[in-house]
């Protein structure tokens, strides 16, 4: 269970998140749209417990994160694929993260093999990674703890179309087993074809959010975010 | 800080109960990333072979067979590249925003920082008592000719002067997370110093007062007045003390991005 209550976040006077209130249920995949700079990252920055809010909160399973007890076991993260140190091979990178959290080397190998990352891709340093890889890598980090939510930011960038279908397989099953998911992305087709609920912001504050069926009721889930989003179109009008 | 031992899955998780990561796993893993990349394995490689090559050179080129001095002339070497080794472990984390999956993992920041410095204190420990072998190889070497001379307590001044060189390149490291700034002001400062130290008697008085290689050379000598001691902690606080504290404080108060 993933929660955000009337969170809000200012940044030098200029407000990144206004009254952001949403839920993530566990067992279900919710889609965190918008576009860039929406206040996406900044709201999963909040729930990750690296940035503060000005004002409300964010919890996971009831707690703010810095209060969980164990959180590489209660929520996996990804929030940013590229902040990896480019001199780390990959399988180096999730052995940090194994040790830290007290887990047996072989879990490593384990989730090397879940995202698809060979023997030799594993010895190579991340800095020969592709951005595919990197995210393959990120979401194997998440996973080291088998999480009960997941947190993932942008986590298809890059991904190659297998690549993506193989992650919409991988997510699908995570909240089918009562994981709570959030998965932000400006794909829209992408979170269409995995979600069961959409949250969209624009400017710091939610749009709207409901099932898929709620939103995208009689047109497709693109109309609904472009009219939503009309007023951050760059684009003259 | 309490060192716990629990954090084991199958734990259940009580009201009160230890909680997190323990202090001895994230040390571990800091250790761990000392030696993990090519980068740091070269400069720790650097580091051992640079005060061998010193030692033995100047016991081949003068015949030197004091100790102490072998070790000083090892001292050299890790006098410079300790702080780079202090500064690296630091603006690791943020240089490449490695932090922001640090944290996840132990959302009690202070910790990190805290478990670098342990494990980079350590490393330079290691690295000290390495270069002192060596440079009683070198003199063993010299038989009859060789001089043993030293005070117990010079040796443990030279030890605690490798020590603070590196506390000062991890304060500036954790306070400026900039490698190159951090590292240009550790190997710069001592230029400066003995330029300010010319500077009529104000300069001089400073420079006793606030150059952190002025004043552990009495640490070096094993010849330390009162004033000296207070010479030396009123730098160590100016350099090491201070910068960490506001570092520490930035961990702490700041949002990772």
């Amino acid at each position: 269970m993933i929660e955000f209550h009337r969170v809000s976040k200012t940044y030098r006077g200029v407000r990144a998140l206004d009254d952001v209130s949403f839920t993530v249920p566990p067992g279900t995949l919710t889609g965190f749209l918008g576009p860039n700079g929406a206040g996406k990252s900044t709201a999963l920055r909040i729930l990750a417990g690296l940035a503060r809010p000005t004002s409300g909160s964010a919890t996971v399973l009831g707690r703010p994160y810095a209060k969980l007890a164990r959180p590489g076991y209660e929520v996996g993260t990804l929030l940013d694929a590229g902040a990896l140190h480019p001199g780390r091979t990959g399988r180096e990178v999730l052995t940090l993260g194994a040790l830290l959290l007290g887990l047996p080397r072989v879990r490593v190998g384990e989730v090397l093999e879940l995202v698809g990352l060979s023997g030799k891709e594993a010895g190579q340093t991340v800095g020969r990674y592709s951005l595919g890889m990197r995210q393959r890598l990120g979401i194997g980090h998440a996973l080291l703890g088998r999480p009960r939510a997941l947190v993932l930011d942008e986590p298809a960038n890059g991904l190659d179309p297998q690549g993506i279908r193989w992650m919409r397989e991988l997510l699908r099953g995570l909240a089918d087993s009562g994981c709570a998911v959030l998965l932000s992305s400006h794909l829209l087709h992408e979170v269409e074809q995995v979600a069961d609920h959409i949250v969209m912001i624009g400017r710091g504050r939610v749009l709207a959010q409901g099932s898929l069926d709620e939103l995208g009721r009689g047109r497709s889930l693109e109309q609904t975010f472009l009219d939503l989003t009309a007023d951050t179109d760059r684009s003259p009008a | 800080m309490t060192t716990t031992t629990s954090g084991i899955p199958s734990r259940p998780r009580a009201a009160g109960a230890s909680r997190g990561v323990p202090f001895g796993r994230l040390l571990r893993v800091e250790t761990r990333k000392l030696f993990d990349t090519r980068g740091n394995l070269v400069l720790s490689a650097v580091l051992v072979v640079l005060s061998l090559a010193l030692v033995v050179g100047r016991s081949v080129a003068t015949g030197e067979a004091r100790f102490f001095t072998l070790a000083g002339t090892a001292a050299i070497a890790l006098g410079v590249l300790l702080p780079v080794l202090g500064v690296l472990t630091m603006t690791g984390e943020w240089s490449h925003r490695t932090a922001l999956t640090t944290f996840t993992l132990e959302p009690r920041r202070a910790r990190v920082p805290a478990a670098k410095c342990v494990a980079a204190v350590a490393a330079a420990v290691a690295v000290s008592l390495v270069a002192l072998l060596v440079a009683a190889l070198a003199t063993a070497v010299r038989g009859g000719a060789a001089d043993w001379t030293v005070d117990p307590l010079g040796l443990l001044g030279w030890i605690a002067t490798m020590i603070l060189v590196t506390g000062e390149g991890l304060a500036l490291g954790l306070l400026l997370r900039n490698a190159p700034a951090a590292i240009v002001i550790c190997l710069v400062s001592p230029m400066v110093w003995s330029f300010v130290a010319q500077l009529g008697t104000t300069g001089e008085t400073l420079a006793a007062w606030l150059d952190l290689n002025a004043t552990t050379n009495a640490l070096m000598t094993a010849d330390m007045t009162a004033v000296d001691a207070v010479r030396l902690a009123t730098s160590a606080l100016a350099w090491i003390v201070l910068p960490l504290a506001a570092g520490f404080v930035r961990v702490l108060r700041t949002d990772v991005r």
